[in-house]
């Protein structure tokens, strides 16, 4: 009952004062997202949302935010700097969510209903779908748009979907129940969450070339904004691993109890992760290895951080 | 408090479960598990909440006394399979594939899940009222499922699981046969494919509504007065379902939470005061067997009734 009075105060409470730099982190388990104020490190404000939101993605002019809500069957739109809610896109399952380098389609893995679906980026109306078995999990593109690699959880595969014909080009063998996929210097990456190693594949014909270890419950992979590193997120071991990302040598290796998902890089080298099972947002400084948290909604998911913007 | 539950839930899944998964090699389901981590969490804790609760008043306002309270062993075991998550572990892992076809083939045809918030859109943001419109939704379709289940002879076949306790206690909520909980799970999915079902926003209030029910069940003398009886369904009041002539084809009171429902389809009766309870057409094993020779004496029976 308390949380009950608590939410209803919270949702009396007038706006939060302008902040220089904010982050928006979605609160998977309990249908809301957190606004924390990148300066002050402390939650403005709780947006509630239909059911489950995960991950986010800018649309390709960098003029809205869309965060998907799977349960909820609808796509928010957001206004990146204001943080305010624009309108509302049902869109079935909308999982992990994507735009094509070249801006053609908007891609959605539905992981719950087994299929990717292809979209206009504009009208939002369904150009394609792909049943694909099953749990369609991550993505990456091939940087000339040419296609869109997915990786399907539940049975250990990599889908690669030729995005000119619009057919399923290969279906590639991964280790068990892959995560993150990662476009890198002409190959691919693919972290096997159900062991302990990332995979390096060819994109053309979906060959595995090459195995290493990062950690047990290897889950995602970040690029960093320089391109130089790539971040991998271990979930069962706990820990961030960074890899060189031309030699894919790891450098540095950083704790990060409480099961480690998204990442976001701020623009002053700090390093923004969502702790799954702490309900936190962690600030790794990697100057130093040191971690600060902010404590979120229940299992936080995706992150989107922009410095600049000013949520009202 | 949510905080401390939050915690529990998150230290479960990364200390027990993730491993656990990890080592079974289904790593797939890590996402999912959350969600289970949680109801088993909320569902620890209502039966703590439930058991500190109803012990004292049993104790203080018994109904009935009985000398040897052996029967209602087989109701804890129930209650602790089901609260505790590993029944809806099975089902869900069970009916998984089933839902990812549904909702494919659904999908395939343009088909998107409503919520009660897309089709009332007045409702969006309003989280609380939102909530307790689907608890009284969610309420009518259990009463009608519940009356069903005592329409269909195949049905109450199973339902007869639930009567036939004559030792009835807070613990004979989750008395019921695991086809019967099957059926109730479809029934759900059917619905969430209409209106959606609410997020766990509200884990407490959810506590206390599954308070209530275990409750309601409860060997206490306890009543909530003439208007809250016609509020929420009170001890006295699913007691009368459970009583003896109440049994079978002929009954009343079907109300989970709300006896609403019975007043207005006239199946309510608020006259009948802590009467006896049991099924006197069930076979003794149902009353009184153990978990598995209850669950294959009513499936005998629900055969025999769809092969008469
Ligand atoms: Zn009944
Ligand atoms: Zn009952």
């Amino acid at each position: 009952m308390r949380r009950l009075f608590l939410l209803l105060f919270s949702l009396a409470l007038p706006a939060a004062a302008h902040a220089a730099g904010a982050v928006l982190v979605m609160n998977s388990g309990e249908a809301s997202l957190s606004v924390i104020d990148m300066s002050t490190r402390q939650e403005l404000r709780r947006i509630p949302v239909l059911r489950e939101p995960h991950h986010t993605m800018l649309t390709p002019d960098r003029k809205e935010l869309l965060v998907g809500d799977t349960v909820g069957n609808e796509v928010l739109v957001f206004d990146p700097n204001s943080f305010e809610l624009k309108r509302r896109i049902p869109i079935a399952d909308p999982y992990q969510i994507g735009f094509s380098p070249d801006a053609k389609y908007f891609v959605v893995n539905a992981l719950a209903r087994a299929q990717v679906d292809l979209y206009d980026p504009v009208t939002f109306k369904l150009i394609k779908r792909f049943p694909l078995k099953s749990m369609p999990s991550h993505m990456a593109f091939a940087p000339d748009s040419s296609a869109v690699f997915i990786t399907l959880q539940g049975t250990a595969k990599l889908a690669a979907i030729d995005l000119k014909a619009l057919t399923v080009r290969w279906i590639a063998d991964t280790g068990p129940a892959p995560a993150g996929v990662l476009w890198n210097r002409g190959k691919l990456l693919v972290a096997n969450m159900g062991s302990d190693d990332v995979w390096v594949l060819d994109p053309a014909t979906g060959k595995t070339e090459r195995k290493f270890r990062t950690g047990k419950g290897a889950h995602q992979l970040f690029p960093s904004p320089d391109g130089k590193l790539i971040y991998v997120n271990n979930r069962i071991e706990s820990t961030a691993v960074v890899l060189d990302s031309t030699t894919l040598n790891q450098i540095r290796s950083y704790k990060l109890p409480g099961g480690p998902d998204d990442i976001e890089f701020a623009p002053d080298g700090k390093v923004w992760f969502t702790l799954r099972f702490v309900h936190k947002t962690a600030v790794l400084d990697p100057a130093t290895g040191s971690i600060e948290t902010i404590s979120v909604g229940r299992s936080p998911h995706g992150i989107f951080l922009n410095s600049k913007a000013t949520p009202k | 408090m949510i905080a401390a539950f939050d915690q529990a839930a998150g230290w479960l899944q990364e200390a027990l479960l993730l491993p656990m998964l990890f080592g079974l090699g289904l790593m797939e389901w890590e996402d999912v598990s959350f969600g289970w981590a949680l109801f088993a969490v909320y569902g620890a804790a209502q039966v703590s909440v439930t058991f500190a609760i109803c012990v004292p008043l049993e104790q203080w306002r018994p109904v009935e006394q009985w000398a040897n309270g052996r029967a209602v062993l087989v109701d804890v075991f129930y209650t602790l399979i089901s609260r505790i998550g590993i029944l809806p572990l099975v089902t869900f892992v069970a009916f998984y594939k089933l839902q990812v076809m549904l909702n494919g083939a659904i999908a395939d045809q343009g088909w998107v899940p409503p919520t009660l918030e897309r089709l009332i859109p007045a409702l969006l943001g309003h989280q609380v009222v939102t909530f307790i419109l689907y608890i009284i939704i969610l309420d009518f379709a259990d009463y009608w499922k519940h009356r069903l289940s005592h329409v269909f002879d195949w049905w109450y076949a199973l339902h007869a699981v639930h009567h036939a306790q004559r030792q009835m206690t807070f613990w004979s909520d989750d008395r019921n046969h695991l086809l019967d909980d099957i059926i109730g799970f479809i029934w759900q999915t059917a619905i969430a494919l209409l209106i959606g079902i609410p997020p766990m926003q509200f884990p407490l209030l959810i506590l206390v509504l599954r308070f209530l029910e275990s409750l309601s069940h409860a060997n206490a003398r306890l009543s909530f007065g003439w208007l809250g009886e016609r509020l929420l369904v009170s001890p006295r009041f699913h007691r009368a379902h459970h009583g003896l002539t109440a049994a079978g084809y002929d009954s009343l009171n079907y109300g989970a939470i709300l006896p609403w429902w019975d007043m207005l389809f006239r199946t309510a009766d608020f006259n009948r005061s802590f009467v006896a309870t049991g099924d006197p057409t069930a076979e003794e094993a149902l009353a009184t067997g153990s978990y598995i020779a209850q669950h294959s004496a009513s499936l005998r029976r629900m055969v025999r009734e769809l092969t008469r």
